[in-house]
């Protein structure tokens, strides 16, 4: 392998036109996992002022809810949506749903476990997502 | 890869019921000190809050484990990695358990 097959480095690994939408939710995945484990930490430490007293609490909720704190909350629940969605979908393929059945392998190639199926799946991961996003965006502004 | 799907299906639907008490009463309104402390006070709720304390604990912090063994390997690395996912993990659960359970008692 030479090096001009490298020249791409890590922006290579991140290009969806040449790994498909599999590996977009491969990262997104991942991502998404560790988005929801640092607002989790920082869940527990927020409701944790509860402990400070009625004038704890009010510091922190002026903290948190700002324009800015909505907008975090709204990644936070487009993040959360998509783990969930596409979890279930990478569960679902653990346990051998709708990735095909066993065939002999022939020209192109084409994996079985890549199909529309979990395409659809993906693709719906991250049209929820949205839609979640926009659902709590409504709910937090519209008050 | 069972406990982290276990952790996960349980999680999912204790968590939509957690989200579902913000959307009983308006969103500021389930945010007052008042509503939050009587959530906490509810026994039963304080209960599913420890578990989802539980669940999402254990879930995040072995999928973090689970990345960080992606990105290197080695004897000593991956036990760190492995021990200190634990130690940070039971370290969540109990500063989190720490809030329910004197918020519980009436300790604020």
């Amino acid at each position: 392998m030479t090096q001009d097959e490298h020249k791409e480095g890590i922006g290579g690994m991140f290009n969806p036109t040449r790994y498909g939408i599999e590996r977009v939710a491969y990262w997104l995945m991942r991502l998404s996992g560790l988005g929801l484990l640092a607002y989790f930490i920082a869940h527990i430490y927020e409701t944790s002022n509860i402990l400070r007293g009625q004038v704890g609490w009010d510091e922190m909720m002026q903290m948190t809810q700002t324009l800015e704190g909505h907008i975090i909350l709204a990644i936070v629940i487009g993040m959360c949506v998509f783990h969930t969605v596409n979890g279930v979908r990478v569960m679902l393929g653990y346990g051998g749903i709708g990735v095909g059945k066993p065939a002999r392998p022939d020209y192109p190639y084409e994996p079985a476990s890549q199909n529309y199926r979990h395409k659809i799946g993906i693709y719906s991961s991250i049209v929820l997502a949205a839609a979640a996003m926009m659902y709590g965006l409504a709910v937090m502004f519209g008050e | 890869m069972k406990i982290h799907y276990g952790t996960a299906i349980a999680a999912v639907a204790l968590v939509a019921v957690h989200i579902l008490m913000r959307l009983t009463q308006g969103f500021a309104e389930s945010l007052e000190f008042e509503s939050v402390l009587a959530n906490y006070k509810f026994v039963p709720y304080a209960v599913m809050l420890e578990l989802i304390l539980i669940l999402l604990s254990v879930h995040g912090f072995n999928g973090l484990r689970v990345i960080l063994l992606e990105l290197k390997q080695g004897r000593i690395y991956e036990k760190a990695v492995s021990y200190g996912c634990v130690v940070a993990m039971i370290g969540l659960i109990a500063y989190g358990s720490r809030t329910i359970i004197m918020t519980n008692m009436g300790m604020v």
